[in-house]
């Protein structure tokens, strides 16, 4: 009795992600079997990793019982800096630093009236969102964007052994956000913000300044996402954004990560792998948009289900 | 502080902090009515009707459901179901019923998915809005289809020498009012978003907090009878603002995200400053582009006047 609840117990506490891509996995295996090389499926991780870079900061700020909606705003704005032709004389460099700024700037804005005016923060984000979109816009006046630098195309086709350098950034970016959430004081705070604020509060916890921090993370990641997008698209673009934040939420809540549950970086990395192998499967079998719609609503729904039915067993 | 002014600046009013957005709409109307002479036309009085009556709508049912701790992301795709419903080749008795069941039962979703299944609001109204969504697409692939005259007449032309826009809107406020401000469950919405205690005053919260979900999304049905009945066609797409405005305009009227605390009065201000904004500056002849960069920075001011406890959501 007790060695089966505690083996079902152990098998709770892995994360919906897994579960997911792993049923996914066998199901492309089984209806493609020629799909199962490392150089389709490479290609296909490389497609999400902007969003797999927009869920590291959204995975801090969702820990922190906040939420960013603004990693839209944040991407067109980055875009249209590089593809507007403004910064065209500039070297590389200096644009990256620009765009870096850009998100930090966004994401200090965003923390420090979530944080300090202690503001909503889907309201909050929302906002900024729909500032950033409307300045870009405004920028462009309807003008269609220009080319982006030939070197940020270069950057993104680069392959080592097969798998796309975009990737590989992801996968050294994700370990180095799970090694600093592991061994910093931050990531400590972050940890017991997301078990429980009040509590936090009453340990010293500096609650204010850690959720301005974990914003101000959430905005620079949106930046790097951001560069990773535009040099996927050569060109630059005014329209994306909402669904890949709506996607980056699902992601993570896929990986496990809840408002109010400790920050964790791997599941919410597999959570990301599963919209690309979703993506896959559904194009094979032939399913168009509304079934697409339908089916990942489902999944983010039953992931849910089954951890809101967990919280409460505990 | 003197009684006038407790009146307009209420300090811990359950009501929230809307006489702020109401001064603010003033000052709109009035810099709008010195500024272009359009504004007070009878055309241009009718045409703010027309554009606020489904964003009243919506934002009434968001309100409900942002009163009990929630939010509805779901809106949006009900209006797009709603119209897509109605401009299927069917009598206007068979649709519009089809529709509000559709949406009651979309409402019923996120309600059992929110309290009997612990579901964050914002994560069960994300992934049930896709579902939605991917059903108003299934429904109606692309804007098209043709809605039965009687819905039709319904939202364009006059009723007893009163513009139908304005029938429509005085109805969703009554109604509205006598939900929110006129009922027992009205008062038992603010009892559970104000505090934990409310259950064991003998509230039923889930019961309530279900019914707060279904009102929100038969709101929402009923805006996509009036938009589809404007628009006399079907559209997958059209109400994709409707999640965001209708919270922005939620949020713009003193409603506190994190329930409890609104009222019928702020959200309809809230309601009627979007519609301001977009309409005056379009007399204006404002950019489309500065025009979002204005309601955002609106949206920003009011809500960082608001002062709060929690930090977060």
């Amino acid at each position: 009795m007790t060695s089966r609840s505690s083996l079902l117990r152990a098998a709770l506490r892995i994360p919906p992600s897994c579960v997911v891509f792993a049923v996914l996995l066998i199901t492309l295996w089984v209806l493609r079997p020629n799909m199962m090389n490392p150089a389709i499926l490479g290609t296909f991780a490389r497609q999400v990793v902007p969003l797999g870079i927009v869920v590291l900061g959204q995975l801090l700020v969702i820990s922190s019982r906040s939420i960013d909606l603004s990693a839209g705003g944040i991407i067109l704005l980055v875009n249209y800096l590089i593809s507007s032709g403004l910064l065209y004389s500039w070297p590389l460099l200096p644009i990256i630093l620009l765009c870096l700024g850009v998100g930090l700037a966004v994401g200090l804005v965003n923390g420090l009236l979530v944080g300090k005016r202690r503001a909503s923060a889907v309201i909050v984000t929302l906002a900024i969102n729909i500032v950033l979109i409307g300045l870009v816009e405004y920028l462009a006046n309807g003008k269609p964007p220009g080319d982006v630098p030939a070197e940020f195309r270069a950057l993104y086709n680069l392959r080592f052994w097969t798998i796309p350098a975009p990737v590989m950034f992801w996968i050294a970016l994700a370990g180095i956000m799970s090694a600093f959430l592991g061994a910093s004081v931050f990531g400590r705070f972050v940890w017991s913000i997301g078990s429980n604020p009040t509590s936090a509060h009453f340990s010293g916890v500096p609650v204010e300044r850690t959720v301005v921090a974990a914003h101000v993370i959430a905005g620079l990641m949106s930046a790097v996402a951001a560069l990773v997008q535009t040099s996927s698209i050569a060109v630059g673009s005014v329209r994306f954004g909402p669904e890949l934040v709506m996607n980056s939420i699902a992601a993570t809540i896929l990986g496990g990560v809840v408002f109010g549950r400790p920050a964790e970086v791997w599941g919410p990395f597999v959570g990301v792998l599963c919209f690309a192998l979703l993506f896959v499967v559904m194009t094979t079998m032939g399913v168009q948009e509304p079934g697409k719609l339908i089916v990942q609503g489902l999944i983010i729904l039953l992931a849910a289900i089954f951890y809101g039915l967990r919280s409460k067993s505990n | 502080m003197s009684k006038v002014g407790r009146i307009f600046f209420p300090a811990n009013s359950r009501h929230g902090l809307w006489t702020i957005p109401l001064l603010v709409a003033i000052c709109c109307c009035v810099g709008l009515a010195i500024s272009t002479a359009d504004f007070v036309s009878r055309q241009n009085v009718l045409n703010l009707f027309a554009q606020a009556a489904p964003l009243i709508l919506v934002s009434i049912g968001q309100m409900i459901v942002i009163l009990v701790k929630g939010l509805d992301l779901s809106v949006g795709s009900v209006v797009s179901l709603t119209t897509g419903i109605l401009s299927l080749n069917a009598p206007f008795y068979v649709t519009v019923p089809a529709a509000m069941l559709t949406a009651a039962v979309v409402g019923l979703l996120n309600g059992v998915a929110v309290t009997r299944f612990r579901v964050h609001p914002i994560i069960a109204t994300l992934s049930i809005m896709g579902i939605t969504q991917g059903a108003a697409m299934f429904v109606r692939p692309s804007a098209g289809g043709t809605v039965a005259s009687e819905i039709v007449a319904l939202v364009s032309g006059e009723l007893f020498g009163i513009y139908m826009p304005v029938i429509w809107t005085i109805a969703a406020i009554l109604v509205g009012w006598r939900i929110v401000h006129g009922s027992r469950f009205g008062l038992h919405l603010f009892a559970i978003g104000g505090g934990e205690t409310a259950a064991t005053f003998g509230i039923a919260e889930q019961r309530n907090e279900v019914a707060a979900y279904v009102l929100s999304s038969c709101f929402a049905a009923a805006a996509g009878i009036f938009l589809a009945g404007r628009i006399a066609s079907g559209d997958p797409n059209i109400g994709t603002q409707y999640a965001v405005d209708s919270i922005t305009a939620v949020a713009l009227g003193g409603t506190q995200l994190a329930g409890g605390i609104g009222s019928l009065h702020g959200t309809l201000i809230g309601c009627g400053l979007l519609a301001l904004i977009a309409n005056g500056m379009n007399l204006l002849n404002v950019s489309a582009f500065v025009q979002t960069i204005v309601k955002g920075a609106i949206l920003l001011l009011v809500i960082a006047l608001q002062p709060r406890k929690n930090i977060g959501l």
